[in-house]
């Protein structure tokens, strides 16, 4: 008797813990990138909406994902890359946006309402986006810089920063070695993997969260890492000159959708429609300085801000930005690569 | 107790190896089938090579805060009963903060314009600042700093037992301090240590977070693979079969300890 009344009020305990979960209706639940929706944002769309916002985040699109799938928090939008936008799509885990909901659409510059993961901006709407380029300390790295050729010497041995991130890793020597980006087969990665093992042999440093730590620190000289980190350094010190590289530059958007588990769909347009007003556009970027897709929200930047190379980088051609297609199961043959040359 | 077990221990440890047999799809959602897949992969000479650095690690950081922690634990444990209850709470102050805002301290300390470069360079002990972090160096270095007050504590319990008069005897029988520390202390110590070694021990093979933080990420340790299989490579079930080997070694290492204890009782 008695032990089944432990395994009662442990069962009980468990429930409470369940039901502990579940957040309110009148809540919006936000799942989004760490270090990238200001708080402010949040306060403001409260004040004017009286609608409650909550906000848990994520370091990567994979987690997101797996954090989706097991089912946890009732999220109600969500803040994938372009390439998790287009498989979340494929696999019907998106909700259909009701542009009548979201007048304020017409803001967004016209080349981020046709991206290929989603024409039209169907199932989502671009937040902010960004590129990954070339930072380098002027006062120690003799130049030119202009490609990865130029960061990846054997001068530079020991002195380089780069994302601890494999995808982005093998798309920067797919690109150096003249191979489209989302062509991620087998042979293609066996084709880099001596260009790649040369290149991580000098990297003395592999930091997603905030590369710019150690180039402010001095440990290192020279990075590939996130504009908006690259714009944080170049306002910190303009000795930090930031580069897109010449092979090929990858470029990202990360959008706000909602899946299609989501219980406050009405409160998450009335969200996507507040942020594209570009008063609160302007809000995010005094922030996160990274590349806007909002064209009203840039109109409100400063002479300083729009002239900084990072956030808007001098003689951009965007047609030729390179974007990430999700590789599906092949992201796993990438992760082994990338950690079996770690490991050499 | 049971239902406690039950809910925190058999059932999180039962997922675990059933999803280590299961495959997943591109984006990464478990598939229950069954396949031994998982387990043929982990037996890569990679994989076990990972895992011997994160044991070489652990084992590292293990003798150091040995060998630190000894004395410093001994000192506590003989020292008055009033100077005992603070040193202890010095001991304990540092889990008052998170371990991450500690290690952030670190890199504070340790970076190339940090506050020991600028130290040894103000007082014109080197001229170029030295490049201490992200290194082998700081990963153990950052493991023992955290993991010393696990070795501390339970050596300073068995300190504090430590029965007085059996060691004055061997000092009236004419033995001296080494000997009455060979043969006297140590053995009397031994319970502490031993658990000492299995606190500091197995916790460092997975730990994760410092050896990212303190070594750049450029050696892998078995900790931050699995976490890693998790999320960003889209693999639960492979990181579910490394998370049980793991465990296997942490079963066995446990079972070892054990049984040298039994052996020592006999």
């Amino acid at each position: 008797m008695k032990k089944h009344t432990t395994l009662l009020s442990a069962a009980i305990a468990g429930a409470m813990l369940l039901a502990g979960c579940g957040k309110k209706d009148d809540t919006l639940n936000l799942f989004v990138w760490t270090e990238y929706v200001p708080q402010a944002v949040l306060d403001k769309f409260t004040e004017e909406t009286g609608i409650k916002v909550a906000m848990e985040t994520y370091s990567s699109n994979e987690e997101m994902t797996q954090k989706l799938f097991a089912g946890g928090g009732n999220y109600d939008l969500i803040q994938p890359s372009e390439y998790t936008v287009e498989a979340l799509i494929k696999d019907n885990y998106l909700q259909p946006l009701d542009h009548a909901k979201i007048p304020n659409l017409k803001n967004l510059a016209p080349e981020f309402r046709e991206m290929p993961f989603d024409p039209g901006n169907k199932y989502s709407v671009p937040w902010l986006s960004g590129f990954v380029g070339i930072t380098y300390n002027a006062e120690t790295i003799p130049g030119p810089v202009v490609g990865y050729s130029d960061v990846f010497t054997a001068n530079n041995a020991g002195r380089i920063v780069t994302l601890d991130d494999s995808r982005e890793l093998v798309s920067w020597a797919m690109t150096a070695s003249g191979l489209p980006i989302n062509d991620v087969t087998d042979e293609n990665l066996e084709k880099i993997k001596p260009l790649l093992q040369d290149w991580m042999s000098k990297i003395k440093v592999f930091d997603s969260d905030s590369p710019k730590t150690s180039l402010s620190n001095g440990d290192v000289d020279i990075g590939v890492i996130w504009s908006g980190e690259g714009a944080i350094l170049f306002n910190q010190n303009p000795k930090f000159q930031w580069v897109l590289p010449a092979e090929g530059f990858h470029m990202f958007i990360d959008s706000l959708a909602i899946p299609k588990t989501a219980k406050n769909k009405e409160m998450a347009e009335e969200f996507i429609n507040f942020i594209l007003r570009p008063d609160i556009g302007k809000m995010i970027l005094d922030e996160f300085p990274y590349y806007s897709p909002n064209a009203e929200a840039r109109k409100l930047l400063s002479d300083a801000e729009r002239n900084n190379p990072a956030s808007y980088p001098p003689g951009l051609d965007i047609t030729k930005a390179l974007l990430f297609k999700d590789v599906g199961a092949q992201g796993s043959k990438v992760d082994e690569l990338i950690t079996s040359l770690k490991v050499q | 107790m049971l239902g406690w077990l039950l809910l925190f221990v058999v059932v999180p440890t039962l997922m675990l190896v059933v999803i280590s047999f299961c495959e997943r799809d591109s984006l990464g959602r478990v598939i229950f089938t069954f396949s031994t897949e998982n387990y043929v992969r982990a037996f890569d000479w990679m994989w076990l090579k990972i895992l011997g650095i994160s044991v070489w690690y652990a084992f590292l950081t293990t003798v150091i805060c040995l060998l630190l922690g000894y004395p410093v634990a001994y000192f506590i444990g003989r020292s008055s009963e009033r100077v005992r209850g603070l040193l202890i709470m010095l001991v304990m102050i540092p889990f008052w903060t998170s371990f991450l805002v500690r290690t952030y301290a670190w890199i504070s300390i340790l970076s190339q314009e940090g506050l020991l470069n600028a130290a040894l360079t103000s007082m014109r002990i080197v001229s170029e600042p030295i490049g201490f972090l992200y290194t082998p160096f700081a990963v153990v270095l950052g493991l023992v700093y955290n993991f010393l007050p696990f070795m501390i504590l339970p050596i300073y319990t068995s300190v504090e037992k430590l029965d007085n008069s059996l060691i004055e005897a061997a000092y009236d029988l004419g033995a001296r301090p080494a000997r009455v520390f060979g043969q006297i202390v140590l053995p009397l110590t031994q319970p502490g240590i031993a658990a000492g070694i299995l606190l500091v021990f197995v916790p460092a093979i997975a730990m994760f977070a410092i050896t990212t933080l303190m070594g750049g990420g450029t050696n892998p340790t078995i900790g931050e693979v699995i976490q890693n299989q998790f999320t960003k490579a889209r693999n639960q079930p492979f990181g579910a079969a490394l998370g049980v080997l793991l465990l296997v070694i942490f079963i066995f290492s446990l079972w070892l300890s054990t049984k040298f204890r039994r052996a020592e009782d006999q």
